[in-house]
């Protein structure tokens, strides 16, 4: 069974799989988790989050030997599920010259999931967010043909190890200017739901994306793909069905 | 024996040319179409209608069942050697004379054939009918009316041509909406300040409210009592619930806070003796 993650984030559950034999509680920022065994075959959940949301649930189980995984999941769910699009503005405008790359690490707003252990299978249970605020929406175009997305204000990173414990990951971008003249970039809208998530301890990394600036004919588009990361961290299990192409062109704006 | 039932039958004449074989066979051709045609339109509900929009679903259901059932009627007048030549000029005078008399059964009718096609509305849509003041989901167009149901869970049967002919609005063809509320502040405080407070509260404590683009704050008027401001924010297109009602819950206890006065209407009264 795992412990308290003892690190600088001290009180703090670390993210991964925990056996329910009895009783558990688990602490995350501004959350608080029992898990309480009430019968031979059946256990209480009870959840209360950072806005005083409570969420109370019965799990009947077949054996009272079960687990649970705590981990990272892409930030779609709160406060509801309505997209697969992540709008990340950066605090820093990034210039990039005529027929120029660079690759960026950039802090982005994770959820987190509770997961029922099942053999090999990971049965979704609840997820939280620990801070609210990175859960709002923005709309990338206009309202009457932009697409939804979910919007975070974020900060660059310095590397994958900048991850802010149960609040945000790191996310790699690769950007790559082939137009012949030099662009602004101050936001990145793609569709999240092919990126996964890997843990460690209490903190997250996230598949990258190569947004490519290209021009099309006479237009100027932006070509985003997403890039699996090579790492040994625990990759997350799916929240969400995956529903959104890895691939999105968007018009230069 | 058989044999000889059929040739008794085929014996039996009940007018002209038309005997009792003959019927039994065309009877024969009617009922095995009525089968054929439900059984088509049982494994079109099983294997295709999942995979389609439900009006469309619907429709095409509905042409696949008829279509048989007519070619089995021509299938069975002409197993009775029937001139349908005859019953066509007939029918059509007949035509006329009902379709003076259905003149808006046939327009609406009519009206449903065009809502399939022109779709300006599709089942589930949340719609909106300014002109009959009716609001809600739509539940059907069907092949004479619409039903609709209101937000207060009643249904409500719309006949196709008024349905047709009136101003449509969806409220769930665009990705987001935008709600509105109008409040006033005194003149006393600080127009920024109050924007500002109001702004803040907003984007704090309602989660569905859009922050691109950012709530809008418009002074809408120097009124009698109070300097007015015009609030909009953006939401996604099924949170209205979760906007509009509670955007003036939100700004009044973001000016409480702030001790910004909301006034009452007032009358400023001079006495002219002093």
């Amino acid at each position: 069974m795992k412990i308290m993650n003892n690190t600088s984030e001290n009180t703090f559950s670390s993210y991964g799989i925990y056996d329910l034999n009895d009783n558990l509680e688990l602490s995350l920022p501004n959350t608080e988790i029992k898990f309480q065994q009430i019968s031979d075959n059946a256990f209480s959940y009870f959840r209360e989050d950072s806005e005083g949301n409570i969420v109370e649930k019965m799990i009947p189980v077949k054996s009272s030997e079960i687990k649970i995984e705590l981990a990272p999941i892409r930030p779609l769910n709160h406060p509801a599920r309505r997209t697969g699009y992540v709008f990340l503005k950066f605090d820093k405008e990034i210039y990039l010259s005529e027929n120029s790359a660079a690759s960026i690490f950039v802090h982005c707003p994770i959820e987190i999931g509770i997961f029922l252990i099942n053999g090999s299978n990971r049965e979704s249970l609840d997820w939280i967010t620990c801070n609210s605020m990175n859960s709002r929406f923005g709309l990338y175009g206009s309202p009457d043909t932009g697409t939804l997305c979910k919007y975070s204000k974020v900060s660059l990173a310095t590397d994958y190890s900048d991850s802010i414990p149960y609040i945000e990951g790191v996310l790699k971008i690769i950007i790559e200017n082939t137009l012949s003249s030099g662009q602004t970039i101050d936001k990145v809208v793609f569709p999240m739901t092919d990126n996964s998530l890997y843990y460690e301890d209490s903190k997250t990394i996230i598949d990258g994306i190569k947004i490519t600036l290209k021009k099309r004919a006479v237009v100027h588009i932006v070509d985003v793909k997403t890039i699996a990361v090579e790492t040994d961290w625990t990759k997350s299990p799916t929240w969400e069905d995956t529903t959104v192409g890895t691939s999105v062109e968007m018009e230069l704006d | 024996m058989p044999l000889e039932l059929l040739q008794n039958l085929s014996e039996m004449q009940i007018v002209g040319d038309l005997t009792v074989l003959s019927l039994l066979i065309g009877g024969i051709i009617m009922a095995g179409g009525v089968i054929i045609a439900k059984i088509a339109k049982l494994l079109f509900h099983k294997y295709y209608a999942p995979t389609l929009p439900k009006d469309t679903a619907k429709n095409l259901s509905k042409l696949i069942y008829f279509g048989i059932i007519v070619i089995s009627f021509l299938g069975f007048t002409s197993s009775q050697g029937i001139d349908l030549s005859g019953i066509m000029v007939a029918g059509g005078i007949f035509a006329v004379v009902i379709g003076f008399a259905t003149q808006s059964v046939v327009s609406n009718l009519i009206s449903g054939v065009f809502l399939i096609f022109e779709k300006p509305a599709k089942h589930g849509d949340t719609i909106e009918l300014p002109d009959m003041g009716i609001s809600g989901t739509l539940l059907d167009i069907g092949t004479f009316s619409s039903k609709i149901r209101k937000f207060d869970g009643t249904v409500i049967r719309i006949p196709n041509e008024k349905f047709f002919t009136s101003n449509i609005r969806s409220l769930t063809i665009s990705t987001v909406r935008r709600a509105d509320a109008m409040v006033g502040i005194s003149y006393k405080d600080d127009i920024e300040n109050a924007i500002s407070v109001i702004k803040n509260e907003i984007l704090v404590t309602m989660p569905f409210i859009l922050h691109v683009p950012e709530p809008e704050f418009r002074v809408e008027e120097l009124g009698d009592s109070s300097v007015n401001i015009q609030v909009l924010v953006w939401h996604p297109r099924d949170d209205w619930s979760q906007a509009q009602p509670i955007l003036l819950t939100t700004i009044k206890r973001a000016l409480d806070k702030e001790g910004i006065e909301i006034p009452f209407p007032q009358r400023v009264i001079w006495d002219a003796k002093n």
